[in-house]
């Protein structure tokens, strides 16, 4: 597989026809790679009885996300090995473990820049953090969380960090930001329910703060948001009303595909898929969805070589998107709707 | 620290008593009887068709059933007051345990799940409205909900004479912290595991009638409860040299019924195809594995193993098996195998296998179609002997 073949194509630069044909060519490339590099992948190819040769992305077999929680797969020896990336885990949740390579993880950062400098430009901007020091938590707790600051880091300068120990803004952090900062852009990142918590219900609207430069990323933290239920529309609005905030990029992006992520078009507010990437959308018998109707969102990614995460179906529910948007972007769009709801199992079994 | 005193008495009160009644005693008999016509006539009876089961199941007649199992020379009283912990997903589980205790002559305090199933409130109404009639059994029942174990489970423990604690092998271990008096036994009705088999050759001799009942007695054993059931089966052990043939009738027809009863969600499904996936990986012994839809998904085993019963599905997740007799499975039935359905099999071949192999598992032997039905002789307990103590008189 040899990323070099592409590293120098903009995001959103094909138009529909010739994306397809981009992609299809690579992503059965990266089916063939893995299948030689990875023995469960070939196992689970052989049973699945597919063969290798260049078929349509959705004839392309699949993984369930869940299982990067139960197994370790990998496409590369290990002595290769560069980094473990983890998902968030809870108690009853085991955490994803994604194996990389040198190669990967440089190619992850290549492609994340390239679609971030789309909102925010060449020059590293001055960056405000919706979330306390990670640099002051213990260690071991490198999750999802401290991964996605760091890794978005790397497009600010001047790291500043909103909130105290106690999860709360510091606000003589925030005036003094502002006033350094504020007159031009700067760049704000946080979790969405951070972004809620602390930008929209909790910050002192005595003084109006200007964020008015400022561009603000924001994703994940989706199970916090789940009960708060505020629609996307009435965040931004908030947004705007309370701080004077109107760059407002919402992200969407897994940890088994870290890099080729899916920005929020501001026009038509729905995930564009970049050339890296891909979406499709599958109803509960696995069935490739019409445009429009709800399902698991399955994804593809360019990206994963040394790990076998290059497609899977994920549990989230979302819908593609037909629009005529004006924005400059080229590339599919799509719309998540959250986490399909975990069933209530009858019977009397508590396993 | 109000919290962990949070108790709801659906039925009865804080006064709870420790007294017996003679065993199927008329007073019990009649109100059991009363209970069932009013369940069943019920409007909510309509709605909830384990209520209407449940109705059925405590009907006159069966009781009577019961009682002349319970029969014997020697003399019987009930032991005391019972504490029942029972499932957290079954709504109405929570009554056939009641009308174990009441039968066999003792007084009841019921835990019944914290979720606020409608079924629970509509039969705990229905108790509380017939009760009226009889003062005797009014503080023999006790039907409370609460979340914490600790304080309430504690204070019940302490006083009952036995406990009945369904549920899994979790809650069990959870609920045994808790000390009980010398004398008090405990009933656990603990994770079993069941399996099914047919004969290959007698099933494709059923005409198209014959296979449909069967593919919904089938259904009515598994995806009824989600296949989470003790008794639903997870395996399916094919007799005989046609069962390419016979299986793939069968799964067809079964898809059939799945389709216009069962409502899969996505998150099953998604389950359902991550469990296909971590099989692949994980088991050594699978040939192929098949889907119909995503309705039925079975992974066809090349042998058996000693860890068999671990292999379990939800919503519609099955394991096959193959072989000429039923007797060369012998050696994997530990003493978690609960009930074998099955069609096309003499019952004294089944008795046999069982008996004759003296298999340390397998309490039940059914014909496809009543794995779920609730009966007095369960995990291999027989109800009315184990809550009930024998008074000896010479």
């Amino acid at each position: 597989m040899n990323f070099k073949n592409f590293q120098n194509l903009e995001p959103f630069e094909f138009n529909i026809e010739k994306k397809k044909q981009f992609f299809q060519k690579h992503i059965n490339q990266l089916v063939k790679h893995h299948y030689n590099q990875s023995q469960q992948y070939k196992k689970l190819l052989n049973f699945l009885k597919f063969k290798i040769k260049n078929v349509e992305i959705s004839k392309l077999p699949f993984l369930p996300v869940k299982l990067f929680k139960y197994y370790d797969l990998k496409s590369v020896q290990d002595k290769n090995l560069f980094k473990t990336m983890m998902s968030s885990g809870t108690s009853q949740n085991l955490p994803s473990k994604i194996y990389l390579d040198k190669e990967n993880a440089f190619n992850q950062v290549k492609v994340l820049s390239k679609i971030i400098k789309t909102i925010l430009g060449h020059q590293r901007l001055p960056m405000l953090i919706i979330d306390a020091n990670i640099n002051k938590v213990d260690r071991n707790m490198f999750s999802a969380k401290t991964a996605a600051i760091k890794g978005f880091s790397i497009f600010g300068s001047n790291h500043t960090y909103l909130l105290n120990d106690k999860d709360e803004i510091d606000y003589k952090i925030l005036e003094s930001f502002l006033s350094k900062y504020g007159k031009q852009s700067f760049f704000i990142f946080g979790f969405t329910s951070n972004i809620y918590e602390h930008l929209i219900k909790n910050i002192s609207t005595k003084n109006k703060y200007n964020f008015e430069k400022g561009i603000l990323l924001h994703g994940g933290g989706w199970k916090k948001m789940e009960n708060i239920k505020i629609s996307n529309k009435m965040f931004k609005k908030k947004l705007n009303m309370n701080i004077n905030l109107y760059h407002i990029f919402n992200y969407y992006g897994l940890v088994e595909q870290t890099g080729s992520i899916f920005l929020e078009c501001p026009k038509c507010n729905c995930f564009v898929v970049s050339i890296f990437s891909d979406v499709l959308i599958r109803d509960k018998d696995l069935n490739i969805v019409e445009n429009g109707k709800k399902g698991m969102i399955q994804l593809f990614s360019l990206l994963p070589t040394s790990y076998p995460g290059h497609i899977i179906l994920t549990e989230d529910i979302g819908e593609i998107v037909d629009n005529d948007c004006t924005c400059s972007h080229r590339g599919k769009r799509f719309k998540v709707h959250g986490r399909s709801k975990t069933s209530e199992i009858r019977g009397c079994s508590d396993i | 620290m109000t919290e962990i005193r949070d108790i709801e008495y659906l039925v009865g009160s804080k006064k709870i008593r420790n007294k017996t009644i003679t065993p199927y005693n008329n007073i019990i008999c009649n109100f059991l009887s009363d209970l069932s016509k009013e369940l069943n006539l019920s409007e909510e009876s309509k709605v909830y068709p384990d209520i209407k089961t449940l109705a059925f199941w405590c009907r006159k007649k069966n009781i009577e059933k019961f009682k002349n199992q319970f029969k014997s020379n020697e003399s019987r009283l009930g032991l005391g007051l019972l504490f029942h912990i029972t499932p957290s997903n079954i709504p109405t589980n929570f009554a056939y345990s009641l009308v174990f205790g009441l039968v066999t002559g003792n007084s009841n305090v019921i835990k019944v799940p914290s979720q606020n199933f409608e079924q629970v409130k509509i039969i705990c109404n229905t108790i509380n409205k017939i009760l009226k009639k009889y003062k005797t059994l009014q503080d023999m029942i006790t039907i409370v909900r609460y979340k914490n174990h600790n304080f309430f489970t504690n204070k019940f423990s302490l006083l009952c004479s036995a406990r009945l604690i369904w549920g899994g092998d979790n809650t069990i271990k959870e609920i045994q912290k808790y000390s009980t008096d010398q004398r008090s036994i405990d009933i656990t009705f603990s994770d079993r595991y069941s399996f099914c088999t047919i004969n290959s050759e007698k099933f494709l001799s059923l005409k198209k009638n014959g296979i449909k009942t069967l593919a919904e007695k089938f259904y009515n054993d598994t995806y009824l409860v989600d296949q989470n059931g003790c008794s639903s089966p997870h395996l399916v052990v094919w007799i005989g040299k046609k069962y390419k043939k016979a299986r793939v009738k069968f799964w067809s027809s079964l898809k059939e019924v799945v389709e216009k009863k069962y409502e899969l969600s996505e998150s099953a499904s998604f389950d359902k195809y991550t469990q296909l996936f971590k099989d692949i990986l994980s088991l050594k012994n699978i040939s192929n594995y098949e889907m119909y839809g995503s309705q039925i998904y079975t992974v066809l085993l090349k042998k058996l193993d000693k860890d068999n019963h671990k292999l379990r599905g939800k919503w519609g997740f099955f394991y096959e098996y193959n072989t000429n007799d039923i007797n060369k499975i012998k050696s994997f039935i530990n003493p978690r195998y609960q009930t074998l359905t099955y069609f096309g099999l003499e019952k004294n071949t089944l008795s046999k296998f069982v008996l004759s192999n003296k298999l340390r598992g397998i309490d039940r032997v059914v014909p496809i179609g009543q794995a779920l039905d609730m009966n007095f002789f369960w995990d291999g307990y027989d109800i009315n002997k184990i809550l009930t103590r024998v008074v000896e008189i010479r």
